[in-house]
């Protein structure tokens, strides 16, 4: 735990530290609120956009936490750089680059340009086009699994970075690391939100 | 608890010696410890000591750096583990390094190990099962295989014995198919599994569904705690609630002065004396300093995990024994078995959505064996049977919801819908050509030749799944499932990580390699009591009975031993 932690502060103080010739670009071009103000591990200043936003728009802060308050985009950044190898880091560029491509053809930007409104459409396009994913028992899906495209995969991550994180993990889910006792039915009410465990 | 005695350096020989130290190893040490013999344990792999050595147990999601993710090297070092689907970061160290020990799949095979100190007693599933006579007369009824030399009443007395020991929950239900235990307060079955058992009874008289039996203590026991319902049971448990040999086992082994267990102990073969005609003692290679040591006893438990068993007893040649040891009948590497695995349905389940539960229970439900128990049962399509694990939870994969947004992240807090399935573990038969041969073209890290695994399931295992699937979804239809899913992944051998037989038991000598008591036949100082010995595979998962047979032979040695007919 200690260890983490300290990988924690590293990361944030190189990302206070360091101001890579890229970064200031993304600054001087960026339109919005889109300021970086930590260092990716991986991905790309218009990638980590395109994450982020991604992100914000499938999980946005409402009473409580979104995606991004709880740093799933800097967690999903760390995913990528830290557990993919060669080849999946190489897909997973592709696309993001083949889904803002597509961004571009069908609105006329990349996705962080453009308007909510299109945004929205994107989402809503890919929700009802891309694959589900199987369900699947004991730690393996169930089966033929069809390509889960980009879209639902990000999602996937997203929802996996959100709930694991120890913001939603501790106080906004029903957190019980020792059960103790075993109570096989008892009123949802009576627990409220899933058990993050 | 005491330190391990690990100091094997001045004493070379012993009363008896171990190999292994998973379920049946622990078995062997603590019942020759206990009956006043000096016993040497070799593991092949670290000392994992009870709570000490289980740096994951309390680690919650976001305290593992990846959240549980492994990185690259680490799946390189467990490509073959991995496909499992079992392996992560919390796990990672008690899975043995596939790159290290590799293996050759002559036909695709998954062989899963844990190189440690409790072997894979740390990672095992618990279920917990006795086996009964439609198990020991099976190969005998339908001519598959040889006969088993023991039949119930044999063993009977010693699955009592270590189940008041190890201690076994479950509910008694006087099946004799499945007979019950000496049971630990049943687990608890929740709402939604309640009310399919009610239906599934109502709907299949031939049927029963019952919370499945396990070694999970529901109260204190022996000093140990009882579970909490965590169910971070594999990576090792603070409160010794489930049975392993590190919290079970090894520390009364260890109380009563006997044992010295040598980590890092990699077993090259058995020595055999042929003017004693018995082995004398084993030949180890250091697996830290690469050391060439050997040490002796007057009897040998081989407790290595079924394949890396018969991997010690191929190995070791002599001018008595050219195709391994205690292989006069040459059937020693065959008859490899597994039950199929992850064939089943799933589906939904509606009109509880009010309701949940509190805790992790490390457990399911369990449908057991309905088919070819009786003449009135009997299948035309297939001979043996299957039983069904199972459970009921509230899952849903949130990812698939065609929405997002503030409503949607809302909403996904709650808990998912209500999900049901059962999966069925099928009997393998015997078959003479799956098998495992020793491979001089592969060596592992330490130059020793490797296995080669060439099984595969056949035409009466397919019927098996076949019929599994079509039950599991009419099952599920006819107690009102919805968007039922029937499935077989079509495992190969290996995933059900129940491998069994390639030195199995007999009651003749020309065509089995152990006697009713496990010893080999030629050479009855040896004695094989891990999954190696099995003679059929029942459909009933295997574990309690190696722990049964173990006490019992370890129980005949001692006494042989007083004999002095060793």
């Amino acid at each position: 735990m200690e260890r983490r932690k300290a990988l924690q502060r590293t990361g944030l103080l190189a990302g206070a530290a360091v101001i890579m010739p890229s970064l200031l670009s993304l600054f001087q071009s960026c339109k919005t609120e889109s300021r970086l103000d930590w260092q990716p591990a991986f991905l790309k200043e218009e990638e980590v956009k395109t994450i982020s936003a991604l992100l914000d728009m499938i999980l946005p802060r409402t009473e409580t936490p979104g995606a991004l308050d709880v740093k799933a985009d800097m967690f999903i950044d760390k995913v990528f750089a830290e557990t993919y190898d060669i080849t999946g880091q190489k897909n997973i560029r592709a696309e993001i680059a083949t889904f803002n491509a597509d961004c571009k053809k069908n609105f006329g930007a990349i996705f962080t340009d453009l308007n909510e409104a299109d945004r929205t459409k994107v989402l809503q396009e890919a929700e009802t086009t891309s694959e589900k994913f199987n369900p699947g028992i004991w730690g393996v899906s169930l089966g033929k699994q069809k390509p889960i495209g980009f879209y639902r995969s990000m999602k996937s991550m997203a929802i996996w970075a959100y709930f694991t994180s120890e913001e939603m993990g501790k106080k906004v889910l029903s957190y019980d690391p020792i059960p103790g006792n075993y109570d096989p039915c008892k009123p949802l009410s009576g627990v409220g939100n899933r058990w993050s465990l | 608890m005491a330190n391990f005695n690990i100091d094997a350096k001045k004493e070379k020989v012993y009363d008896a010696i171990v190999i292994g130290s998973g379920i049946s190893g622990g078995w062997a040490a603590k019942e020759l410890c206990e009956k006043g013999l000096k016993t040497l344990v070799l593991e092949r792999g670290r000392i994992v000591e009870h709570v000490v050595d289980y740096p994951t147990m309390n680690l919650d999601p976001w305290d593992m750096e990846l959240r549980g993710g492994l990185t690259p090297e680490e799946k390189e070092k467990h490509y073959k583990n991995i496909r499992s689907g079992w392996v992560g970061k919390d796990t990672e160290h008690f899975w043995a390094d596939d790159a290290a020990n590799p293996y050759t799949e002559t036909k695709p095979f998954l062989w899963l190990r844990g190189h440690q100190m409790g072997g894979r007693s740390l990672l095992w599933g618990k279920q917990t099962y006795r086996w009964s006579d439609l198990d020991f007369e099976a190969n005998a009824k339908d001519g598959n295989g040889v006969d088993w030399p023991i039949r119930y009443k044999d063993i009977k007395p010693w699955y009592t014995y270590v189940e008041k020991f190890a201690g076994i929950s479950g509910e008694a239900m006087n099946l004799p198919q499945l007979p019950d235990s000496h049971f630990l307060p049943p687990m608890e079955m929740n709402c939604v599994e309640k009310h399919i058992k009610g239906r599934i009874e109502k709907e299949f008289s031939d049927r029963n569904m019952i919370i499945g039996r396990c070694a999970h203590l529901t109260q204190p026991h022996n000093g140990r705690g009882q579970c909490q319902n965590r169910n971070r049971c594999s990576r090792g448990c603070p409160y010794g609630a489930y049975f392993s040999s590190n919290a079970v086992t090894l520390p009364p082994a260890n109380a009563s002065g006997n044992l010295t267990i040598r980590p890092y102990s990699i077993v090259q073969s058995l020595i055999y004396d042929e003017a004693k005609e018995k082995v004398t003692g084993v030949r180890i290679i250091d697996s830290e300093t690469n050391e060439a040591i050997e040490y002796s006893s007057k009897i040998i438990f081989v407790n290595a995990s079924t394949l890396s068993t018969t991997q010690i007893l191929l190995n070791s040649k002599s001018s008595r024994f050219e195709n391994g040891l205690g292989n006069d009948s040459g059937e020693l590497g065959h008859n490899l078995m597994d039950h199929t695995y992850r064939v089943g349905a799933m589906g939904k389940v509606a009109g509880f959505d009010d309701k949940y539960y509190k805790g992790r229970r490390p457990n399911g439900i369990y449908i057991p064996r309905y088919v070819n128990i009786d003449e009135n049962s009997k299948s035309d399509k297939f001979v043996r049977g299957f039983g069904f694990q199972g459970e009921g939870f509230r899952g849903g994969n949130p990812a698939n919801i065609e929405s997002f947004g503030a409503d949607y992240k809302d909403s996904i807090l709650k808990p998912g819908p209500w999900e049901f399935f059962i999966t069925g573990f099928a009997e393998c038969l015997p078959y003479h050509d799956n098998q495992v041969t020793l491979n001089g073209d592969v060596l592992d890290k330490w130059g020793q030749p490797t296995l080669s695994i060439d099984a595969e399931f056949k035409a009466n295992e397919k019927a098996l799944n076949k019929q599994i699937q079509e039950d599991a979804v009419e099952m599920l239809q006819k107690v009102g499932l919805k968007d039922i899913l029937g499935f077989d992944k079509e495992h190969p051998p290996g995933y059900g990580v129940h491998e069994m037989g390639t030195a199995r038991m007999g009651r003749d000598p020309k065509t089995s390699v152990l006697n009713d008591f496990n010893q080999v036949h030629a050479a009855k100082n040896v004695f094989v009591t891990d999954g190696a010995c099995m003679t059929s595979s029942s459909c009933v998962n295997p574990s309690l009975t190696y722990m049964a047979l173990t006490a019992r032979a370890a129980n005949h040695a001692v006494s042989e031993l007083k004999k002095l007919n060793f």
